[in-house]
């Protein structure tokens, strides 16, 4: 039965992507209204992973909790990294915040092995094993619950950004801060929620790759970070949809990849991506909506 | 409506501004001219605290704003239209707009479509443009677009930083005209310029700025007929 095979790899393939895409958007987000690049962002999804998990202990197999959980831990997470990297570096050369979100990271990632334990624990079944069949294609109940919360997230977040007074504030600030300033928008504040709306959206997935893995650890956010980056460049790094796109393409890639080589080659498959972006399109793929020809 | 004290500000070692004063009534036009490099932008944004100032005040409205926070500064009542207009090239001219109204949380959703509607009749070009990005139109319409924005705000006084920079003739004269019929509209204007004649013609009145200081101060008619304005910017 290989087009069966086939086709359950392009639903896992889809299922990882949507995470990721909700990572990388995240990432977007956060270096178009920042302003500055983020090595921060896998801890962030550990972070998001571990509240989801306590939650999941405390209170049972509430998903909504957990959510909530994760999004507002990763929330505050982002507040401190905004204070500590990025406030007072604003006007500095960028490789200075660069530096301290790394160390941040490793502050974080050290600090969980002390906190949390360094072992893997094992997230609880929060969603039933189901499966539904839609013809050839199996999906189960977990591949579509994160499914479905990533497009929910991700759409309310499109809304906001494009339909709201908060949205212009949010863009105007990631196309000029000084501008933006000049028509009396606080650009610090403003990029602050800009930088937590990313890191909340790397919380939210870190829960649900927990969930989907069953597996959380203090160090688990390494390689994601780095696939979010990979994702992003599609979309010089700033485009929203396009870091999205990216996102489910490489989680396809990997996954067809694997199908057709063995599991322990999925990294080989999405970093391959990232090299390959970077040396024929490092700028990515964005038409900028506002320029001249 | 504002008063500027003894400004002084550096950019590391080297000094922009070494001592400026000038006051700005209420209803007035008045303009700051000087050629390239004399510091004119650097006090529009010293006023607007934008940057850092070596010494001297700034008072607006009878407060001391000298140390008060862009953003702060704007809710007063005070608009800066930056130079090289600086628009938001992706946000739609309807979407820049509605920016402006950021620095007035006071206004009313009504308020705020009345407002639409008289930069569009003030600039109609705005109008065929609503849903076109920002960056895509011309630099004279860009000009129109900052200066729209920034009357979105509703705003006391409205400082401009050269408005004319890089534009056609005829656009520079659409634009002053612009400029004489918001300050009937009942605001007061600061116009920083380089294009001396026609800021001096449509100026109460006017200062000279050379390498940072005031030279010359006069009603706008005085400054033009001035022998050494005349020799210095008007080519004659
Ligand atoms: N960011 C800056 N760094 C260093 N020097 C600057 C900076 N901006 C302006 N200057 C210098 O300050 C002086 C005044 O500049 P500016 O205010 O821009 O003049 P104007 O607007 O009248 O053309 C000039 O000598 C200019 O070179
Ligand atoms: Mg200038």
């Amino acid at each position: 039965m290989l087009s069966q095979y086939i086709i359950s790899q392009v639903v896992n393939g889809l299922c990882q992507g949507f995470i990721y895409a909700l990572i990388a958007l995240g990432f977007a987000v956060i270096v178009g209204i920042v302003g500055l690049a983020t090595f921060t962002h896998g801890e962030i999804i550990m972070i998001g992973a571990y509240a989801s998990y306590y939650i999941f202990l405390a209170c049972g197999h509430n998903l909504i909790l957990g959510l909530l959980a994760s999004f507002s831990a990763s929330w505050i997470v982002g507040i401190i990294i905004y204070k500590l990297c990025y406030e007072r570096f604003l006007e500095a050369p960028e490789h200075i915040s660069l530096i301290c979100t790394i160390g941040f990271s490793m502050l974080l990632k050290n600090l969980a092995q002390i906190v949390f334990g360094a072992e893997k624990k094992p997230m609880l079944n929060v969603i039933e094993n189901q499966i539904y069949k839609f013809g050839p294609v199996e999906i189960s109940k977990v591949q579509f619950v994160i499914m479905g919360t990533v497009i929910v997230l991700s759409t309310t977040m499109m809304i906001i950004f494009n339909k709201t007074k908060w949205g212009i504030a949010l863009r105007s600030v990631s196309q000029n801060r000084e501008a933006a300033a000049l028509v009396g928008i606080n650009v610090k504040q403003t990029s602050m929620i800009g930088n937590c709306i990313g890191c909340a959206m790397a919380g939210v997935a870190g829960m649900l790759i927990g969930i989907y893995y069953q597996s959380i650890s203090p160090t688990m956010g390494a390689t994601l970070s780095m696939k979010a980056f990979s994702a992003a460049t599609l979309g010089g790094l700033t485009s929203v949809p396009l870091s999205s796109l990216g996102g489910v393409v490489l989680g396809l890639i990997e996954n067809l990849g694997i199908s057709i080589s063995t599991a322990s080659f999925r990294d080989v498959f999405s970093f391959g991506f990232l090299i390959i972006m970077l040396i024929f399109k490092p700028t990515g793929f964005v038409k900028r909506k506002g320029a001249r020809p | 409506m504002l008063k500027v004290e003894n400004l002084v500000v550096n950019y590391g070692y080297i000094s922009a501004l070494r001592g400026i004063s000038f006051e700005v009534k209420e209803g007035e036009i008045i303009t700051l001219i000087g050629a390239n490099g004399a510091g004119k932008t650097t006090t529009l944004v010293s006023v607007s605290n934008l940057i850092k100032k070596e010494s001297g005040k700034v008072i607006f409205k009878s407060q001391d704003i000298t140390q008060t926070p862009p953003h702060k500064i704007v809710k007063m009542g005070m608009c800066h239209v930056p130079e090289g207009r600086k628009i938001f090239p992706e946000l739609t001219v309807y979407e820049n707009m509605i920016s402006g109204t950021f620095g007035n949380p006071a206004l009313s959703k009504e308020k705020i479509n009345q407002l639409i509607e008289k930069q569009f009749t003030l600039f109609p070009r705005l109008k065929e443009r609503r849903n076109q990005a920002g960056g895509t139109l011309s630099g004279g319409e860009q000009q129109m677009l900052a200066i729209a924005r920034g009357l979105m705000m509703d705003p006391d006084i409205i400082m401009l930083d050269e408005p004319s920079l890089g534009l056609a003739p005829i656009i520079v004269e659409e634009i002053f005209e612009l400029i004489l019929r918001i300050r009937e509209n009942g605001k007061t204007i600061l116009l920083i310029e380089q294009n001396a004649s026609m800021s001096l013609s449509i100026a109460d009145r006017g200062y000279v700025l050379e390498n940072g200081v005031v030279t010359l101060t006069g009603t706008g008619k005085e400054l033009l007929v001035n022998e050494e304005v005349k020799k210095a910017y008007l080519g004659a």
